[in-house]
């Protein structure tokens, strides 16, 4: 677009750099917009120091394999099926596996590095960084690996790490299970954004010949709600899309609304996509349930105080019109949703109120 | 078990009958039955835990089915499923913490015979622990194959002794130490009024104004408790249509001095704002937080949340269930005779079912319970202490496992 910006070393005036998690999400789930590819093909003619650090190639230092981490955890990523934190958690997994460390401790300092390497990569993404930070308790817990010989600890690590691939699969089926007695015959759901897990709770509720209606926000600005309307309708579930405004209006006809999660908080509440938290507001002064599908990696060690108080994701935004020079747009992609206004949490341990993940952090982290 | 199957009919049948009312008499009867289902048990010789809660569970399945709306039995049953569960694990612990002693010695042996790496005793120990807590982070990613291992460990345990009369023994031992914690509960479920009322002085305070609904036997010797240490509290009690028991409450506390005034369920919001503090009993807490109480709670509910008048449940902890109310006002209800609230005689000829089209002119209703949501209720008052609904869910992880929740026997035999 603007040819200072190759001879411009820093970059600032250029678009805010694209959150690699929302990249991912919009490559797998997402129409592709006009804007959106100007501003890819942008970031590609930038010189490599941009945001995108795909283009980036990390030296490997001797004796670890900081690059290859990035890779593993892309191949994994790239899979449509599998959520971030899982990739993160085969990479890491690799690590050990291709690690030359003979003792304990130089096996958790290169998995620190690998681990830190995967958080700097994408710093907004909150299921990454409280995946990696999930694993890396596990390994540092010494309490069941202190009697055994370091091979044997060593493989065992490896063993539970890639079958943590198969945990994110049985978690959104354990969901799903869990969640199938709060949708009865003849209600109405409301849905937002495209969620896998979600999707998981509406497919099986289907399969075991629930009578029930769908209606799905079209989610903009990546407008993952029409992909979603168009999985449900290929399960003959009844589905309408409303406009993101339409949701007050739509509210009185609504039994429940159920989202997911790109990561659940301390407190109990949760960020998700942009628009979670109006509907959620609407939903509470109407008096109608909101439950939360989220898997239990996603929950993160962060505590929010308000919406500004996260790292800033952005997403770039096709109004169709030009914008014109003076005028700024927001482009954040999620919200923060705080607890008071949440029903349940549906997650792989169980049905929870929201006040239970601060107790399961404390469990874990102290 | 043939001698205990006629004890366990004859308590289907009045559970069938509504002739048990009340979840405190119904807990209690219910875990003296449990307790005789353990006590007549024929221990095996392996597995010796399991079977005995799928003894359990074919009896529980029964006295659920016959009245799923009394939740206490259901509670009761998943109580006792999780004591045999606590004392499995804490025997096997200690057994095998025994064994790692002589378990060095023969390390050489063992070592040539196990193709899969040998865990220590502290390790086998703690995952058992672990195994029986509800799910949590913590346990996600340590998916050790608790019950093979321990089976192995028990087996092998077996092997070493060589004597059969050890096994028997063990299993003597473990069914002791079940029907000793159900002796424990049931001890529980009979104290629970005195552990609730030692609580009633921090609450009650001098010139309260309280109101209640209808008559909760935990409320009332809560109230007696505060008029024992010398408090100097009003009552309103809400006499609690159709079956007016807030008539017999009013008698009982004013026999006992405390100030009463009766009034009727219509006029509780006009009341409200008059009063300090509304106590109530329960039927159920479920596991979100919200009541199951007698009907006309919610009205009460919404009217105290209306003037910031704080609500305080009391209830035992035999009364908290792990299920999460789904359409309760239908699934968990009971609805009773209407002659509770009109006379057959003089409606007769409405309620007449032989009319040309066959169905009666006038229907009435007449629920049993009511459904208070979690955010109505400010305290929840039980012999563990005062807690808020959102704390309920960590009660409920201590006295029940979370594998429990559908109670159906799992083997086929």
């Amino acid at each position: 677009m603007e040819p200072d910006a190759a001879q411009n070393p820093n970059p600032n005036p250029g678009p805010p750099p694209i959150s690699a998690y929302y990249q991912t999400r919009a490559e797998h789930h997402a129409v592709i917009s006009s804007d959106w590819l100007a501003h890819a093909a942008a970031a590609a003619s930038l010189p490599s120091s941009d945001a995108d650090a795909d283009a980036a190639a990390p030296l490997p230092s001797p004796g670890s394999n900081g690059g290859g981490v990035i890779e593993e955890f892309n191949f994994w990523r790239r899979k449509p099926e599998a959520a971030e934190a899982v990739a993160a958690i085969m990479a890491l997994a690799a690590v050990i596996r291709s690690s030359r460390a003979t003792t304990m401790m130089e096996l958790e300092i290169e998995l620190k590095k690998a681990s830190d390497k995967l958080k700097s990569w994408d710093a907004t993404s909150i299921s990454l960084s409280a995946a990696c930070d999930l694993f890396m308790r596990f390994v540092t817990r010494t309490s069941h690996l202190e009697h055994e010989k370091f091979d044997a600890a060593k493989s065992r690590l490896i063993e539970r790490g890639e079958k943590f691939g198969e945990i994110s699969l049985k978690a959104r089926k354990t969901i799903a299970m869990l969640s199938q007695d709060f949708i009865s015959d003849g209600c109405t759901i409301l849905v937002h954004g495209y969620s896998r897990v979600v999707l998981e709770v509406l497919k099986l509720a289907a399969s075991n010949r629930k009578l029930f209606r769908v209606l799905c926000t079209e989610g903009r600005p990546d407008r993952t709600g029409l992909r979603m309307s168009n999985e449900l309708a290929a399960l003959d579930i009844p589905v309408k899309v409303l406009i993101d405004s339409a949701v007050a209006y739509s509210m009185d006809e609504v039994d429940m609304v159920f989202v997911g999660a790109d990561g659940v908080v301390e407190s109990g509440g949760i960020i998700n996509m942009m628009g979670t938290y109006q509907i959620a507001l609407v939903a509470h002064s109407m008096n109608k349930p909101v439950y939360v599908a989220a898997e239990s990696y996603k929950f993160a060690r962060l505590y929010p105080l308000d919406q500004k108080d996260m790292t800033p994701a952005h997403r770039p935004i096709d109004f169709g019109v030009p914008i014109p020079a003076g005028v700024e747009v927001e482009t954040s992609a999620r919200d923060y949703t705080p607890p008071q206004y949440l029903t349940l949490l549906l997650t792989d341990l169980g049905v929870l109120t929201p006040s239970v993940v601060s107790d399961e952090l404390i469990q874990l982290y102290l | 078990m043939p001698e205990v199957q006629p004890l366990v009919s004859e308590f289907v049948l009045k559970l069938k009958r509504r002739k048990v009312e009340g979840s405190h008499a119904v807990a209690r009867q219910t875990a003296e039955l449990l307790r005789s289902v353990v006590s007549q048990h024929r221990m095996g010789s392996t597995n010796q835990a399991a079977a005995l809660a799928d003894a359990v569970r074919a009896v529980g399945e029964q006295l659920i089915a016959a009245n799923p709306v009394e939740l206490a039995v259901g509670n009761i049953v998943r109580r006792v499923l999780h004591i045999i569960k606590e004392e499995d694990i804490s025997s096997t612990a200690v057994g095998i913490e025994g064994l790692s002693v002589t378990a060095d010695s023969d390390d050489e042996y063992d070592s040539g015979n196990d193709d899969h790496p040998t865990l220590s005793a502290v390790v086998l120990a703690a995952h058992a622990r672990n195994a029986l807590r509800a799910p949590s982070l913590q346990t996600l990613l340590e998916d050790i194959p608790v019950s093979t291992a321990l089976s192995r460990s028990a087996s092998s345990t077996g092997d070493s002794d060589g004597k059969s009369g050890d096994k028997s023994s063990k299993a003597r031992k473990l069914k002791h130490d079940v029907i000793a914690a159900i002796g424990d509960l049931i001890e529980e479920i009979d104290t629970c009024y005195d552990q609730i009322s030692e609580q009633a002085v921090e609450h009650i305070h001098q010139n309260e104004v309280i109101l209640t609904l209808g008559r909760s036997r935990t409320v009332k010797e809560f109230l007696y408790a505060a008029k024992e240490k010398k408090r100097s509290f009003r009552v309103f009690v809400a006499e609690g249509a159709p079956r007016y028991q807030g008539h017999v409450l009013a008698k009982e506390l004013a026999e006992k001095g405390v100030q009463t005034t009766v009034i009727t369920d219509s006029a509780v919001f006009a009341m409200i704002s008059r009063v300090n503090m509304v106590i109530v009993g329960a039927h159920a807490i479920m596991a979100n937080g919200g009541v199951i109480a007698p009907v006309g709670m919610n009205m009460v509910a919404l009217a105290a949340q209306r003037h910031a008048v704080p609500f305080v449940v009391v209830a035992g902890g035999h009364k908290l269930c792990p299920l999460y109310p789904h359409n309760p006002e239908v699934l968990l209800n009971e609805l009773k005779s209407p002659s509770d609230l009109l006379d057959f005689g003089e409606f007769s000829n409405c309620m007449n079912f032989s009319t040309q089209d066959g169905s009666p002119l006038l229907n009435v209703v007449n629920p049993t319970f009511d459904y208070v949501p979690p955010k109505l209720v400010s305290l929840f008052i039980t012999d563990t202490g005062g807690h808020s609904p959102s704390y309920m869910y960590r009660l409920i992880a201590e006295y029940y496992s979370a594998d429990d929740l559908v109670v159906r026997r799992k083997s086929t035999s």
